[in-house]
């Protein structure tokens, strides 16, 4: 089956005057459809960096980076953005609603920026709230929620327009325990339903949602359940 | 569609809720717009609609111009006229005319009234019909056959009751009478500020005139004649003449010119582009203020942003939503700024006095019309455009992985948003100056034409006009009793220190100076290469004490100079310091007009000071003063100089005038300071609107800096709070954010000020009273905006010395 990600030799460098900082290094990486990855490592280790290019949010790096054998390397801007907008959906650990939008408001951005007809999206809106429970909060705004809600409504957003791949940094993050199963348990039923998700997160309990963890330290991907402990980067400093 | 709706939904919420930020942006957007709408209804008015009908497009001047004199435009002579009617091919049609202010008599009070003398196919150039009646026929351009005349709509109306049947009634004027044929219709004034029209008739004598230069010549282009072709044909006859008769065209050169640019003055139309400018330099100033804002509020808006990004915007999308917000406010801008207009309009039209808006071509179209919206509405989009596309452009350009971490920042794009900032505010500085020094100096212009009038304390003068009727007053010696008695009886009454006459006082008629050719005996014009002009006075011999004009060589008019004595004639200092630069003038003679005219040879026997009769010219005119008793004149202004109020003197002044003769007829009775102050109201408004401007573009860039330091001193909390962690002082830190402010005024002042200096050069050159280098306006108004700034610096400065530093270092 082609997987839905392949990274081949990715490699992510800042420089800072005559230094140069790499904040990834030489990841090789193959994610199948319906996997539910999790991204684990110390701070600093990569992660969200890594998060962001699979998102096509970062588009400064080198490597190969295929997305369902699309070559993204080689994609300027616009089809980049494109390809993400059709296939990926982001949950924060902040949330990141928008402040002065309702929360139907907020459901409504990532369609109208697909353009969906305003009847379709009404309708995809109205769903989403009623799939979420969250048909009560339609009205409120992001500050008359509680952090749970925020999430929840943030996850709705990430899947409204029902991407292949689900991204989230740390989606419980800011949120207790309870509410943070309650997400974990919502990611569960969408990755049985056939989403991809990658996470990142620090959390051993989170983690245990999915069906394989990669594990990064200082940019090299040092471990991955996937293949049973093998060393998967090409070399790692000692 | 539904997007665009969205976003001007989210918009009108985003600016509802930055309710102060809206009201700054929308306040400064309204008075950068409201005054650019009032100044396009003016421009309109005086450079779009300045005649008075329809599709003037095919219409033409042609006038002589004389460079090395700086006469922009003058009129041809007869002969001229004559030779283009023949050889030019580029016009349906030549015609001309001919300004000849008239007196009117007859049933009514007598008036002085604007009258020309017009060619028969004047009215069918123009395009124009009578409301009643008939224009000329060519037959009547014949001496002797132009006893006909037709009136204003405006005279029908005020002199005669809109009388319907005033055709084929008789007018007198200047004791002639005159058979109306016709009335023209309502708003027809041409040329400005025309009441009736009398048919041209060449004489002899005058068709073969060609140094003498008193017609203004029209022509209505031949269908798909364009502008240069006819230039070029016409520039190729004035080329022959020239050959043919160097002695009377030394000099002078032809000009082709739209009527429409015609009808305005050049000092009306440099004027108007002047504040054309003027306000456009405020809207950029508005507009570089509002995008601070909107940095400002963008900045604060980056996650938002990012998020958008993250869930699929495109920079273009995201650039086309802040834009539809900025330029939201500027819609807002544009409501507030359209009533701004309307009462700028009400206001401009308020305070200028009648007897000068009749000489202003337009001034009876301005008015908040179609266009004004059209533009206001172009100014508004474009302001959102200008102001919002910085901030749009920069903020979406954002490392959204950078922004969306907890703590992530902007670096290079931050910087580019500070480095732009930092620029529209040395701009606003920079501009600012510009309009400051530039209304400084129209001010300085304004009060150098009061103080050179000063210093005869003109508000102890009553003028008045004065016209005796031609029929009764025939005989020059009639007029010489008649004026002796009059000012014998003024000059007796109480408060009445003396009495005089003049043909005109300074700056009557609105300002401008009927200047008439003379010849000196022994000066060929030719040898200098330049007219022989002067204004023509004529006076009573105490006019000079009076006006405390002072004697420099010779002798006053005496009262001994009349009829029979040796005519003379005293000049300014001007005169002959130009007409006479290597001899003494005295006992030297000049006549009014041409050499061999039969006027007399006059006798130099004195110089007088000069006085600033026309504030329209920067130097003085050389002046030529003759005695009444030698040229007893029907029409002239008398002066009264009083002891107290001269306005408590006009019931007496009509009651001596009237005991001498009840038909006498006196009209604009006024004290001479307030001739003056209406003469020079065009000034006024010019100075006063300069002045707004430049305290509102002062203002504004004072708000710009404020805001700018205010968002900087915000987002350096953290810094500063390292800062005094690490032993920085209050002083410290007020004079860090001191020094910042005070180097972006420094660099904007240091750009505007060569700016402002070629905008001085370029007044001085046109203004009374104005010098390149002026001190106040180079100096203190520079000092004034560095003050300004240094306080919009200040407050900021205050807020980051109050800053806590434990507070501060764990602020993001």
């Amino acid at each position: 089956m082609e997987p839905l990600i392949q990274l081949r030799n990715l490699e992510k460098v800042v420089e800072a005057g005559p230094n140069k900082f790499y904040l990834l290094r030489r990841i090789n990486l193959a994610i199948q459809p319906s996997e539910f990855v999790t991204i684990m490592g110390p701070s600093g280790a990569g992660k969200s960096t890594l998060l962001s290019i699979i998102g096509m949010l970062d588009g400064a790096w080198t490597g190969d980076y295929y997305f369902l054998g699309e070559a993204v390397h080689k994609l300027n801007v616009k089809k980049r953005n494109e390809l993400h907008k059709a296939n990926i959906g982001f949950v924060f650990q902040s949330y990141h609603l928008i402040d002065n939008l309702t929360v139907f408001e907020n459901l409504e951005v990532p369609l109208s920026y697909k353009n969906v007809p305003h009847k379709e999206r009404i309708s995809l809106v109205c769903d989403a709230l009623d799939r979420f429970h969250i048909v009560g909060k339609k009205d409120l705004f992001p500050n008359q929620l509680s952090g749970g809600q925020q999430q929840l409504v943030g996850v709705a957003r990430a899947v409204i327009l029902s991407p292949k791949l689900i991204l989230a940094d740390e989606p419980t993050g800011n949120l207790h325990s309870a509410q943070g199963d309650e997400i974990m348990q919502l990611f569960k039923r969408l990755n049985d339903a056939g989403t991809t998700i990658i996470q990142v997160t620090h959390s051993e309990r989170n983690a245990a949602y999915g069906s394989r963890i990669i594990q990064l330290k200082d940019g090299w991907v040092v471990g991955d359940s996937a293949t049973a402990g093998a060393h998967v980067g090409a070399a790692q400093p000692a | 569609m539904h997007i665009i709706f969205e976003d001007l939904r989210y918009g009108a919420r985003m600016l509802w809720k930055h309710r102060l930020a809206t009201l700054v942006c929308a306040t400064a957007l309204a008075l950068g717009i409201g005054a650019n709408t009032a100044m396009f209804s003016v421009a309109e008015a005086f450079l779009l609609h300045s005649v008075p009908f329809e599709n003037p497009d095919r219409i033409v001047a042609m006038v002589n111009v004389r460079p090395q004199q700086n006469i922009e435009t003058n009129p041809v002579s007869p002969a001229t006229y004559l030779d283009w009617q023949t050889q030019a091919k580029s016009f349906e049609q030549l015609g001309a005319y001919n300004w000849d202010e008239v007196n009117l008599t007859g049933n009514h009070e007598p008036e002085r009234i604007q009258g020309f003398d017009v060619t028969a196919n004047f009215f069918g150039l123009l395009g124009v019909q009578p409301k009643m009646g008939r224009t000329f026929l060519p037959e009547e351009e014949q001496p002797g056959k132009d006893q006909e005349i037709i009136l204003s709509y405006g005279l029908w109306e005020r002199r005669y009751a809109s009388d319907p049947n005033i055709l084929n009634k008789t007018v007198k004027v200047n004791g002639k009478s005159f058979t109306v044929v016709g009335v023209m219709n309502k708003g027809f004034d041409f040329p400005m500020p025309a009441e009736l029209w009398m048919p041209m008739a060449l004489t002899v004598k005058q068709r073969a005139e060609r140094t003498s230069r008193w017609l203004w010549v029209l022509g209505r282009l031949k269908p798909y004649t364009p502008l240069n072709q006819a230039t070029a044909e016409m520039t190729a006859i004035a080329q022959r003449e020239s050959e043919a008769y160097p002695d009377s065209y030394k000099g002078w050169r032809l000009r082709v010119m739209p009527v429409r640019e015609f009808a305005t003055t050049d000092i009306t139309r440099q004027f108007t582009l002047l504040l054309m400018g003027a306000v456009g330099f405020v809207l950029l100033i508005a507009c570089a203020d509002v995008s601070n804002v909107q940095f400002a509020r963008v900045s604060g808006r980056q996650k938002e942003l990012a998020v958008r990004a993250a869930v699929g915007a495109s920079r273009a999308r995201l650039v086309s939503q802040l834009l539809t917000e900025s330029v939201l406010l500027s819609l807002v801008g544009c409501a507030v700024g359209l009533l701004f207009a309307k009462w700028d309009i009400t206001l401009i039209l308020a305070h200028m006095p009648a007897d000068v808006a009749k000489f202003v071509a337009g001034w009876k179209t301005i008015s908040l019309d179609l266009n004004a919206f059209v533009f206001t509405l172009a100014i508004a989009l474009f302001s959102g455009i200008l102001s919002g596309i910085a901030p749009a452009l920069l903020t979406s350009r954002t490392n959204l992985s950078e922004t969306l971490k907890e703590s992530g920042r902007g670096s290079s794009a931050s910087r580019a948003r500070h480095g732009l900032r930092n620029a529209l505010v040395v701009a606003e500085i920079s501009l600012s100056l510009v309009l400051l020094v530039g209304a400084g100096l129209l001010v300085k212009n304004f009060t150098a034409l009061l103080k050179v009038n000063e210093k005869y304390h003109p508000e102890s003068i009553l003028a008045m006009n004065f016209i005796l009727p031609e029929l009764r007053y025939k005989a020059p010696p009639s007029r010489v009793y008649c004026d002796e008695q009059v000012l014998q009886r003024l000059s007796t009454l109480p408060t009445v220190q003396s009495a005089a006459m003049v043909s005109e006082v300074p700056y009557a008629n609105g300002g401008g100076a009927d200047i008439k050719a003379f010849s000196a005996e022994g000066h060929a014009t030719r040898d200098r290469g330049e007219a022989n002009t002067a204004i023509v006075q004529t006076v009573s011999p105490n006019y000079f004490v009076l006006m405390q004009i002072a004697l420099r060589e010779g002798r006053e008019l005496a009262d001994t100079d009349g009829d029979g004595t040796l005519p003379v004639a005293v000049i300014s200092k001007s005169l002959a310091r130009r007409y006479f630069p290597e001899e003494k003038p005295l006992g030297k003679r000049l006549k009014v007009g041409q050499a061999a005219d039969e006027s007399p040879w006059l006798t130099i026997v004195g110089i007088v000071d000069d006085v600033h009769y026309s504030w329209i010219n920067k130097d003085d005119i050389p002046t030529i003063y003759r005695t009444y008793r030698q040229a007893p004149p029907l029409y002239a202004s008398m002066v009264l100089r009083t002891a107290g109020d001269p306005r408590a003197l006009v019931h007496n002044v009509r009651s001596e005038v009237g005991a001498v003769d009840p038909e006498l007829s006196l009209y604009s009775i006024k004290p001479l300071d307030e001739v003056i102050s209406d003469s020079i109201v065009g000034i006024a408004y010019v100075a006063v609107m300069m002045g707004i401007l430049g305290i509102i573009a002062l203002v504004l860039a004072s708000v710009g800096v404020y805001g700018v330091m205010s968002y900087a001193v915000g987002e350096r909390t953290q810094e500063i709070g390292i800062r005094m962690a690490m032993g920085a002082t209050a002083n410290d830190i007020q004079r860090m954010v001191l020094k910042k402010g005070a180097l972006l005024t420094l660099i904007g002042m240091g750009i505007g000020l060569p700016v402002a200096f070629a905008l001085a050069s370029a007044l001085s050159s046109l203004l009374f009273g104005v010098k390149v280098a002026d001190p106040v306006a180079f100096i203190v108004l520079p000092l004034v905006l560095a003050a300004v700034a240094t306080l919009a610096c200040y407050l900021p400065s205050r807020r980051a010395v109050r800053v806590d530093p434990l507070v501060a270092l764990r602020y993001e």
